[in-house]
């Protein structure tokens, strides 16, 4: 009887374990969506090319020109509705020899807005190969054209020949406009590049996080220049606030939530605030940016650090070699009190530096692209042990537990033994 | 008497067994019920997510899910995010085909970096980040596992935490005539189950996602000597609300939420140490009413 009601128990609390086993509970999926604004319609400017050297016939037997031609019609097709284009020439008008009047021929061919798509292709049909290649006015231009919003903005550079308006270096031209602050970024594709071109375009693009391709096939150009307006449409993204780190905390701006940009020069240090209450925790990331040729070895360091001066962590990172950002990051939390009723708030400034250097020639002005994003959410609940619900695990474990338990039944056994005999003497 | 002890005995040993029985089924059973979403492997489904060329605009992946070749140029940054949840052990891999050997000039690198909610770079606890593509290489295989996903960590440390994972795959060192060549680029991740042996206590209050606002320059109210550029205090009503950290609408979600779940194998283990206990308990009390003993008479 005893025996089977044991086993009985035993057999029980042997199902109860089974059954929690295979039937582990699913964790709900707690999906909090947050609030979206209505992004602004993405601006794209095509940039083409239409010098001289346009005529050039080797491009799959073809003129580039006609496969420039034969690119912005499929384009003109595949371009998303949402999509604000417009398409500007260089070096369409002049023919002449006069470096100066050469060199200011550039033309809005058609406005940036929503596509009319039979205009657009007409438009396009007229363009003969004829000038100079003055591509730092025409980007300039092409950054008027698709000033105002608050949108993303794309330039798609289109040529074969560097440019032939020195001194306006384009390259110089790109980085201004990139320091604007208006988000504006420059891809560049060269048609059958030389090591000039490759050089001058890829500058461009790294000056502005664009990209650059070269473009060897007609089908290569086209499939390309769809990806990026693509891209334009596709990554609707918010856009960072513009802002300006100080060079102390006490002069800082004081940072919300949410995204930012500033441009941060070699060696410069720049302090932000951010005003944190009991029971919460910052968050906060720093991407430089290098837009230009750098040295090879560089770092970043972000650090938070109270209004009096001392250190609550730090994030860095260092690396070397080609890169476009580094970036690091730091978390802090606060606890709650026990007394919320007075949840204090503090300033907490963030200082954000960076190793970069560059090589005497490069231009130290504007600074780096700067990207710092801060978030304050609810401070995470501190494990009073470091094991989930605090349970064991292991050989050891049971071992322990086998022979807590024989003792236990053995000292339990003796004293109920001597306490029957106790009984029976008295 | 003998007998029954015989048979007392029988049925400890059986039981104990019956325990550690339960325990490996458990343990099998947990896996297999904590689906990780990777877990699929290799006959993962094909998905095209074209790449962003930056953190804010990388290419959102589901977990499992591997991407069909997207097109890029050789020298381009490209970015995509995936969440991961704690409890899991990503691995993230990339397949780079390379541009026609004929257009090339020699040997490139290429790195796959990983990047967690913070933008801190995360180490490759084992894979093949960085390699290096000789001129008559076609294809080029990348691969990075990271450390388990903590569910909590010290806010000094960098151990991978649940939330946003960002892969950034480019070109490192490559002959400069190269540059702007078309390449593809195929990325995937899956992840395993850290077991029982990884599961942590504590939790983090909203995972390590991207910040998906603007951010709004705040009107320091008594502090005075603010900067002269406060661009946007427009925005000041947007009073920073500390709980709601939006997760970003195109990043996806882990199956089973954040926390990786309640479950772990520790509650076999110490469920089955506790019945291994109770029968040590019940073994040491019987071997205490040994021969001789006496029995209250019925």
């Amino acid at each position: 009887m005893i025996i089977s009601k044991r086993l009985a128990a035993g057999l029980c609390g042997l199902a109860a374990t089974l059954a929690t086993a295979l039937f582990p509970a699913a964790a709900p999926a707690a999906a909090d969506d947050g609030p979206e604004t209505a992004p602004e319609p993405p601006k794209v400017e095509l940039v083409l090319d239409v010098s001289g050297s346009m005529r050039a016939n080797d491009i799959d037997g073809r003129s580039r020109m006609s496969a420039a031609k034969q690119a912005f019609n499929e384009v003109i097709d595949a371009v998303p509705d949402e999509v604000l284009l417009g398409i500007r020439t260089l070096g369409a008008n002049y023919p002449g020899k006069d470096k100066k009047v050469g060199c200011t021929d550039t033309e809005a061919l058609y406005p940036v807005g929503t596509v009319d798509r039979t205009e657009a292709k007409t438009a396009v049909a007229t363009l003969a190969p004829t000038g100079w290649t003055p591509i730092g006015p025409a980007l300039q231009a092409a950054g008027k054209d698709l000033a105002g919003g608050d949108g993303t903005r794309r330039i798609v550079l289109i040529t074969d020949g560097e440019d032939t308006c020195q001194p306006l270096d384009p390259c110089e031209v790109a980085r201004e406009l990139a320091a604007e602050g208006t988000h504006l970024v420059v891809d560049t594709l060269g048609l059958v590049p030389n090591t000039k071109i490759r050089e001058q375009l890829s500058c461009i693009a790294e000056a502005t996080g664009g990209t650059y391709t070269a473009v060897d096939h007609a089908d290569q150009l086209s499939d390309r220049i769809k990806q990026l307006v693509d891209r334009s449409a596709d990554n609707v993204v918010v856009t960072p606030t513009v802002t300006q780190g100080a060079d102390r905390c006490d002069d800082a701006p004081l940072l919300g939530a949410g995204v930012y940009s500033d441009r941060e020069a070699f060696t410069e240090h720049r302090w932000y605030r951010v005003s944190v209450t009991d029971g919460q925790e910052l968050r906060a990331s720093v991407s430089v940016g290098a837009d230009r040729a750098v040295n090879r070895d560089y770092g970043v360091l972000v650090r938070a650090v109270t209004s009096g001066g001392r250190e609550l962590v730090r994030g860095s990172e260092a690396s070397s070699g080609r890169t476009d950002v580094i970036s690091s990051g730091l978390r802090y939390a606060w606890p709650e009190r026990d007394d919320s009723d007075a949840a204090t708030a503090r300033t907490v400034c963030i200082e954000v530096s960076n190793s970069f250097s560059a090589p005497d020639a490069v231009k130290r002005t504007p600074g780096l692209p700067l990207e710092l994003s801060v978030d304050l959410v609810s401070s995470p609940d501190e494990p009073s042990d470091v094991a989930s619900f605090g349970l064991g695990r292991g050989w050891w474990l049971l071992a322990l537990m086998v022979v807590t338990g024989l003792v236990a039944g053995v000292l339990w056994g003796w004293i109920s033994r001597w306490r029957v005999a106790v009984w029976r003497t008295n | 008497m003998r007998t029954i002890r015989t048979a007392r005995r029988a049925a400890a040993v059986l039981l104990a067994g019956a325990a550690l029985f339960a325990a490996g089924a458990g343990t099998a059973a947990a896996d297999d019920a904590t689906p990780s979403p990777g877990a699929s492997g290799t006959g993962a489904t094909e998905e095209t997510v074209q790449p962003g060329t930056g953190f804010r605009t990388a290419g959102n992946l589901r977990p499992g899910v591997r991407t069909t070749p997207a097109s890029a140029s050789t020298g381009d940054y490209l970015y995509w995010v995936f969440p991961a949840a704690a409890g899991e052990v990503p691995t993230v891999s990339a397949t780079v085909t390379l541009p026609e050997a004929a257009s090339r000039h020699g040997n490139q690198t290429w790195q796959l970096d990983v990047y967690d909610g913070l933008r801190r770079r995360q180490a490759c606890a084992s894979g093949k980040p960085t390699r290096t593509a000789s001129a008559q290489d076609t294809q080029l295989e990348l691969s990075c596992r990271l450390r388990t996903v903590r569910a909590w960590s010290e806010a000094w440390a960098d151990d991978p935490l649940p939330g946003a994972y960002y892969i950034r795959l480019t070109v490192l060192r490559l002959p400069d005539q190269d540059l702007g060549l078309p390449v593809q680029a195929q990325i995937g991740t899956t992840s395993t189950d850290a077991g029982g042996s990884k599961a942590v206590d504590g939790e983090l209050a909203a995972p390590l996602t991207p910040v998906a606002k603007a951010g709004a320059t705040l009107d320091p109210d008594a502090v005075p000597s603010v900067s002269a550029t406060e661009e946007s205090d427009e925005a000041a009503d947007d009073e920073a609300d500390p709980s709601a950290s939006p997760v970003p609408a195109g990043l996806a979600q882990p199956e089973d939420g954040w926390g990786g779940g309640w479950w772990s194998d520790r509650w076999i283990w110490t469920a089955a140490g506790g019945v291994l206990a109770a029968l040590a308990g019940v073994a040491g009390y019987s071997l205490t009413r040994g021969r001789g003993r006496v029995r209250p008479v019925a």
